[in-house]
């Protein structure tokens, strides 16, 4: 199982989450290890920077179910695999296909 | 079982999924709690192995990661207080074709259980041996443990602790461990090695985990670690030599060392020594050698 990052996260991503997360699972560009770490610095550097299309993601391989971002979130967008509402199924395929995992 | 088979080129073929090892009882344990990253690492483990659940029995003692069988799907026994070693040994004993893996916590396994730690070692009896060490007692809420370091402040020593802390790692070198390694709970595929390479290992294999309790211990947190972490392989150690597995056992500070320390593949274990386990398989599936009438006449007598 992992936690699914859902649509709240699109243009907000806090990453309160990234620096809860014990094994570094959470990043917003798949092609680098530490893009959590790299979402903040550009906030930091632009608080303005666009986010329009933007959100984080969990790689599922990694995540040990620890639930430690989920409180975390101020927008409420992480949940476990199968708690996932309805309307935001969706974002459990685009969590997987994010680091070319296969959604189960 | 899901029998799935992973289409990742390079890798072992794996016919069971980490998630086949998943207990009909979710974790209790705190939001964070380096637990988590030793179940996961254990499923991935056992998945990359191709262990069947049927063929692995996991024994714990008293604590939060105590609770460990129940959130494995395999057999499981959560048994005493600093007592899954003992049981452990009977099971192993009992059927030897089974891979027994022991879970315990620092207080667990070094404090109550610290005399069947060095016994077991001793004995070289083919037992994983994972310790999840928080260096706090958590379940109880906080008070010092057998690894907490002199001078810390908890519930029970407000004024720090006047106690030295055990060394888990020169304990098992000296206790005759053959397999002694330290790992931290979040290290991913490094840990999962770890893991394996205990399995596979004949004899007493023993892993000394930093599993950071995030809710009572506010000293050896997840930060702590990731900043001091550092691999033995990166020294080129050499796991053979004792001597200096002992000194890099206890180097504590800016840098603390994770990995296998020693490793001794020379030694025979309990079951390969044990001449009645020698022939006619597992003590469990012989028969018992006596006829119903013998054993009503014992069982008779006893009641």
């Amino acid at each position: 199982m992992t936690f699914i990052i859902t649509e709240p996260c699109i243009g907000v991503c806090d990453t309160a989450c990234v620096d809860v997360c014990p094994v570094d699972c959470i990043h917003f560009d798949v092609d680098e290890k530490d893009a959590g770490q790299k979402m903040k610095e550009m906030k930091a550097a632009d608080p303005n920077v666009d986010l329009e299309k933007l959100q984080l993601f969990i790689d599922p391989e990694e995540c040990i179910d620890c639930a430690a971002c989920e409180p975390e979130c101020p927008v409420e967008a992480i949940f476990p695999e199968d708690e996932v509402p309805d309307v935001w199924k969706d974002f459990i395929k685009m969590n997987y296909e994010a680091f070319g995992q296969e959604a189960p | 079982m899901s029998n799935k088979k992973k289409k990742t080129a390079g890798k072992p073929q794996v016919t069971i999924s980490p998630k086949d090892y998943k207990g009909k009882v979710n974790p209790d344990w705190c939001v964070g709690c380096g637990d988590f990253g030793v179940l996961n690492a254990f499923q991935k483990a056992c998945s990359e192995l191709g262990l069947p659940s049927h063929k692995i029995l996991v024994v714990s003692g008293i604590g939060c990661s105590s609770n460990f069988p129940g959130f494995f799907n395999s057999y499981g026994m959560h048994t005493l207080h600093g007592r899954p070693l003992p049981v452990a040994t009977g099971a192993k004993l009992a059927n030897h074709e089974l891979t027994v893996i022991v879970t315990a916590g620092d207080g667990d396994g070094y404090g109550i259980g610290g005399n069947h730690f060095t016994h077991t070692a001793r004995r070289n009896i083919d037992l994983t041996y994972l310790v999840m060490n928080n260096q706090i007692y958590g379940l109880t809420t906080g008070q010092i443990s057998p690894t907490s370091r002199m001078g810390m402040k908890t519930k029970s020593t407000p004024y720090g602790s006047v106690e030295l802390p055990v060394n888990p790692l020169t304990l098992a070198i000296m206790g005759g461990a053959t397999f002694v390694a330290r790992a931290y709970s979040s290290e991913g595929s490094y840990f999962v090695n770890l893991i394996k390479q205990a399995i596979q290992h004949k004899g007493f294999s023993f892993i000394d985990i930093f599993s950071p309790c995030v809710t009572y211990n506010h000293e050896n947190t997840h930060t702590f670690f990731k900043q001091r972490i550092k691999h033995l392989e990166d020294e080129g150690h050499d796991p053979t030599d004792w001597k200096t597995a002992c000194e890099k056992a206890m180097i504590w500070g800016d840098e603390i060392y994770t990995g296998l320390f020693l490793q001794n593949t020379e030694r025979r274990t309990l079951e390969q020594l044990e001449p009645i386990l020698d022939k006619g398989g597992p003590l469990a599936h012989r028969s018992l050698g006596l006829t119903e009438a013998q054993s009503s006449k014992i069982i008779e007598k006893l009641m």
